[in-house]
């Protein structure tokens, strides 16, 4: 499964990446440090086959935050060709951000850094079952 | 039938003549000045109230029963004066029977005939139209003091004509001594410059479309005093709907006007202080949760891990967490202080002094970027204000100007002070990077926003120094554009 990080905080990416490593989910984890450097690769045709499956996204970031990476997004989200499950990280505590991300559709959920291990396990355990009906829905048809 | 046979009146008519004088409300008093001797008509006890001979006809009845003590040296005198005089009649007060004091009117006239010099009058009770007038003359007063401690000067325009009619109030608003003919231009033309378009549309507007208006405008009168002023105006309309007068006041209220400014202004100040301080306890819970949480994080990591490299690297990433830790705090803390230090002693700072001293402590980096630094502070020179302030914001500008200048050309950077009005502005311009303002103007000043790639960007000097302006009540503002430079504009005070 793709994972991909963006957050300009170079502990936090560190300790994500070996997170999933040691618990052995198994994914392959890509990382950029702005909202800007994502869109870019994620626009790119040549990187089309590894499209993540899940973008963990942080707010405060230099160039491009959170919010204009998900103004962005949301443009280029048709070209992709796979649906990319988006959840908003933040350690802020400011119910103004919180109310904000819901509002965004393409916002899966906000969650409070650092991510726990359960929550991550959630989170990947529901993305791995829709692919996976997205794979036999697929087969169906 | 004829009353007088020239000036003669025949025996007949003369008491036909007496009975009418005797029914029309008026007294008539005769004196013999060489024999002393008085007559009243029986109108003269009647004006009174008295019964004919009820009291009795005496020069010390008239004197020191009759006639008000204050109106007897006013009466004395016109008896004493000289014949050749047309005296005037004269208002005394008389003792009625009833209803106390009254003011009559009495006629003075002399004559001569065998007997002696005669002087005599006619008295005639002019109470109420005397009461009406004193009543008159006490509500002009009334009025006219109400409107002064109102400062409140009326107007009104005849519409046809276009002439004005002002008010003595009026006047003292203008403060014109004379109280000369103005048209309405120049009753326009003492409002100030930005004002005078919108008084005149308002009076335009009333005299064609019957509009009534109520402005606080900025007026400057002919001495020069520059006054906040409520000008309110009504349309007087004829039976077809038009306008054929306008009337309005004008008012000086500048005391309250002031106030109002002074404590929107401060309204103005506390929310911006509030937003900012709300903005700041959520700085400091995410800068300090962020922390926390990493360092909790990579403990954890740091618990199960077992490869010695691994351990190795996340110990690191603690270390590094420390260290930012204490840098948030020490960051935090600069801001508390900022807070603190706004009591401090302002002294007068000389600008040039400051900068030198700046300069010379950044004189490496400005070598090493052959940047060239040039100032002009002899319009402004000094400042009252907070010193630590004045440096910490002149190194900010500069530090920020050289960080972000471009690589393609030399930097050169301006920094000039002006004096306008009561407010001292600084201008720092470079001719650095710049910034796209669209997408991060707002942002500028927030703590931790950076926009380059920079790896020496804190986000914290403009922070800071927009704390400190504002916080000794100036404002800074941003122009820039991508490439070719940023100019600050900072009013100071």
């Amino acid at each position: 499964m793709g994972v991909c990080l963006i957050d300009d905080d170079q502990v936090y990416t560190f300790g994500f990446k070996k997170l999933i490593n040691l618990r052995g989910l198994n994914s392959r984890v890509i990382n950029f440090s702005d909202g800007n450097q994502a869109i870019t690769w994620l626009t790119n045709p040549l990187n089309g086959h590894d499209l993540p499956d899940v973008i963990f996204l942080d707010i405060n970031m230099p160039n491009m935050d959170g919010w204009d990476f998900m103004r962005e997004f949301a443009e280029i989200k048709s070209q992709l060709g796979k649906k990319i499950t988006i959840y908003m990280l933040s350690s802020s505590i400011n119910l103004n951000d919180i109310y904000r991300a819901k509002k965004i559709t393409d916002v899966a959920d906000y969650i409070f850094k650092p991510i726990n291990e359960y929550q991550l396990n959630a989170i990947f355990n529901g993305i791995k079952s829709e692919i996976g009906n997205q794979t036999f829905k697929n087969g169906t048809i | 039938m004829s009353f007088s046979d020239g000036h003669k009146f025949s025996e007949d008519s003369k008491q036909h003549l007496a009975q009418i004088i005797d029914n029309i409300n008026a007294g008539i008093w005769e004196y013999n000045v060489t024999t002393k001797n008085i007559k009243w008509s029986v109108g003269f006890y009647t004006v009174l109230g008295y019964e004919p001979d009820e009291i009795e006809c005496s020069n010390h009845t008239f004197f020191e029963h009759l006639l008000y003590h204050q109106d007897k040296p006013a009466f004395l005198s016109a008896l004493n004066s000289q014949p050749s005089n047309s005296t005037k009649p004269l208002q005394i007060r008389l003792l009625t029977k009833t209803s106390g004091y009254h003011w009559f009117e009495s006629t003075v006239k002399r004559y001569n005939d065998e007997t002696g010099q005669i002087i005599y009058g006619v008295v005639i009770n002019i109470n109420q139209y005397k009461q009406a007038q004193i009543q008159a003359a006490h509500n002009d007063l009334f009025y006219s003091e109400a409107l002064k401690i109102a400062k409140l000067g009326s107007w009104e325009l005849n519409a046809l004509t276009m002439g004005l009619s002002l008010s003595k109030q009026f006047y003292d608003i203008y403060e014109l001594q004379n109280h000369v003919k103005l048209s309405l231009d120049e009753v326009i033309s003492f409002f100030e410059p930005p004002h005078r378009p919108v008084i005149k549309n308002a009076i335009d507007n009333a005299l064609e479309y019957c509009q009534p208006y109520d402005l606080e405008l900025l007026f400057r009168s002919a001495k020069n005093n520059v006054i906040w002023v409520r000008a309110k105006g009504i349309p007087i309309i004829n039976d077809f709907g038009k306008c054929i007068t306008v009337r309005g006041i004008i008012q000086d209220i500048d005391n309250k006007k002031r106030k109002n400014l002074a404590l929107e202004s401060s309204l103005n100040l506390l929310t911006d202080q509030n937003r900012r301080l709300q903005n700041f306890a959520y700085i400091v819970s995410h800068n300090l949760r962020s922390h926390a949480g990493n360092l909790q994080f990579m403990v954890k990591l740091h618990d199960e891990t077992e490869l010695p490299d691994d351990k190795a690297e996340i110990l690191s990433h603690i270390k590094s967490i420390s260290d930012s830790l204490s840098a948030t705090i020490e960051h935090l803390n600069e801001i508390v202080q900022i807070q603190t230090e706004i009591t401090n002693e302002r002294t007068v700072v000389d600008f040039e002094a400051v900068f030198k001293n700046i300069i010379s402590a950044l004189k490496s980096n400005i070598d090493t970027l052959e940047a060239t630094i040039t100032y002009d502070f002899s319009k402004c020179p000094q400042i009252h204000y907070i010193p630590a302030y004045m440096e910490s914001i002149l190194q900010n500008l500069l530090t920020n100007a050289l960080k972000y200048s471009s690589p393609e050309r030399k930097p050169v950077i301006k920094c000039h002070t002006i004096k306008e009005r009561n407010h001292i502005y600084l201008f720092f311009e470079d001719n650095g990077i710049g910034i796209d303002m669209e997408r991060y103007g707002d942002k500028m000043f927030g703590m931790y926003k950076t926009f380059h790639q920079n790896p020496d960007a804190k986000g914290i000097g403009l922070f800071i120094t927009r704390n400190q302006i504002e916080a000794l009540g100036g404002t800074i503002k941003v122009d820039s554009t991508v490439n070719i430079g940023t100019k600050f504009t900072i009013r100071l005070v």
